[in-house]
């Protein structure tokens, strides 16, 4: 028998209450900040990035299609990659099903990496995916956006991470935390190349033919966005994790559904 | 729109402004999920039958072998051609992470009180994977507050936690609720919610919630006027 504490319709309802007026508070923030979001000031863009796309060569406007607003996730598989980050195609699984929706509202969801395009054409492939995923290969765009770092910048502890220098655990370069050598291996990769490349959002609005950086969010500023966890947060186990239990979509066959 | 042009310095300082007050709600976040895993379980004693592509299914099958079951309370009505427009959205959301889930213990399914029949043909239109059955004739819907009668919409009715008034053509309502079974078989309701509590797990609403124009529905006579299914979208 369950050792949870368990209760009648009333003692559950009588804690659901409570949980809910809180919950409609967090509601209510999160509503707060979204629009604080859209109050941020804008920062023009000038530097003319250039993306390898399926219909050839693209500018930051072309990413747009026609929408005005971008939503660019910046999907981790370097040029040294064997495959797109397993973490990232979680997320993945997530917004391919939506992004339709999103484009039929005025915004425009892409994924950039570093890899070639060939790359990243077989890994959607591979995967079932529809959403745009452009290549960034060559360019600053990554670097620009603190996605991508330099040799360098890892080896001297440069790496400027979610607004903050070596606050993230991606920035270790001895001691590699488990679950970023799991995803390493994943990745087909080391751990130094696999951190070279970290995830993160960013947005850009289109207005009058110019392109604007409006956003960016990185780390567990991903967090409400990644569908999967924000349903185990209902579960009665919660998250229920201890380092890195998931795969990609077409490798569970390999395990048991536990 | 037309916002504020600025440097990036000065986009950074009114960003990490942002950046503070979001992680605040992201631990806020965090401690509402410590609190639901820490409700009182309600014990389900009621025997309810759902309608499977196999058969009969008990609660207990619903689980599928998993001891966590999250159900989503998928409009579709008996009389009705086709699912609800809004809930296939919040479909297009879980049908892709389903798989994930069902690797941390969890079956994530649908329950309508359409036929099954139509069921398995709206699901086949759609492209989706998930498991969905049909609670036709069952109080499954009634007992965790989606459905009502015609009667009953004639009063107030106990939805969302409270006492109210409902539009009353307005029969099937959306939710979820989870449940979770132990070692013995005994099943326990765990959690609900409705109306804004579903919102978190509609990643398309989290990720409008980034953009500049943000969720821009004021516009509508209805919030979701703009939404369409997925096969109903005109080619762009």
């Amino acid at each position: 028998m369950t050792k949870h504490k368990t209760g009648t319709r009333e003692e559950w309802l009588a804690a659901r209450l409570p949980l809910l007026k809180a919950e409609k508070e967090l509601t209510r923030r999160g509503d707060e900040l979204a629009q604080r979001r859209q109050e941020l000031p804008w920062v023009r863009v000038d530097k003319a990035y250039r993306f390898g796309t399926d219909e050839g060569s693209a500018s930051l406007t072309d990413l747009f299609r026609g929408r005005s607003q971008l939503l660019v996730y910046h999907f981790m598989f370097g040029p040294d990659y064997k495959a797109g980050c397993a973490t990232c195609s979680t997320i993945a699984d997530g917004f391919d099903g939506f992004a339709v929706h999103l484009a039929n509202h005025d915004v425009m969801l892409s994924a950039v990496s570093r890899a070639p395009l060939a790359k990243l054409q077989a890994y959607k492939k591979r995967m079932g995916w529809k959403f745009p995923w452009a290549s960034a290969h060559g360019g600053d765009f990554n670097f620009d956006f603190n996605v991508s770092f330099t040799e360098e910048q890892q080896r001297e502890g440069r790496i400027e991470y979610n607004y903050e220098r070596g606050g993230h655990a991606m920035d270790a370069t001895t001691q590699v935390p488990e679950p970023v050598a799991v995803n390493a291996a994943m990745a087909g990769t080391d751990a130094a190349t696999y951190t070279r490349e970290r995830p993160g959002m960013s947005a850009f609005v289109l207005e009058d033919g110019v392109v604007y950086h409006t956003y960016s969010t990185y780390a567990r500023g991903l967090d409400g966005l990644w569908g999967m966890y924000q349903w185990l947060d209902r579960a009665p186990k919660g998250r229920n994790e201890e380092g890195v239990w998931w795969l990609r979509h077409d490798e569970y066959d390999k395990r048991k559904a536990r | 729109m037309g916002n504020q042009v600025v440097s990036h310095e000065a986009w950074l300082k009114a960003r990490l402004e942002l950046l503070a007050a979001e992680k605040e709600l992201t631990r806020q976040r965090d401690a509402l999920t410590r609190r639901r895993m820490a409700m009182p379980w309600e014990r389900v004693a009621k025997s309810y039958q759902f309608d499977g592509p196999k058969g009969a299914l008990a609660l207990a099958d619903l689980f599928d072998g998993r001891s966590q079951l999250i159900l989503y309370h998928f409009m579709f009505g008996p009389d009705w051609e086709e699912g609800c427009t809004s809930c296939s959205f919040w479909a297009d959301n879980f049908n892709g992470i389903a798989i994930h889930l069902n690797h941390r213990d969890v079956t994530l399914a649908a329950v309508s009180r359409a036929p099954l029949a139509r069921i398995g043909a709206y699901k086949k239109r759609m492209g989706w994977s998930f498991p969905w059955v049909s609670s036709a004739g069952s109080d499954f819907n009634r007992d965790y507050s989606v459905s009502f009668t015609a009667e009953e919409l004639q009063k107030p009715v106990f939805f969302n936690y409270e006492m109210r008034k409902l539009p009353s053509d307005a029969d099937e309502w959306p939710g979820i609720s989870v449940f979770c079974k132990d070692e013995t078989g005994a099943i326990f309701h765990t959690y609900s919610c409705y109306l804004r509590g579903i919102d978190m797990v509609n990643g398309a609403y989290q990720f409008l919630d980034l953009v500049p124009k943000g969720r821009d529905e004021d516009g509508f006579d209805f919030s979701m006027e703009w939404l369409r299914r997925h096969d109903e979208y005109d080619e762009r």
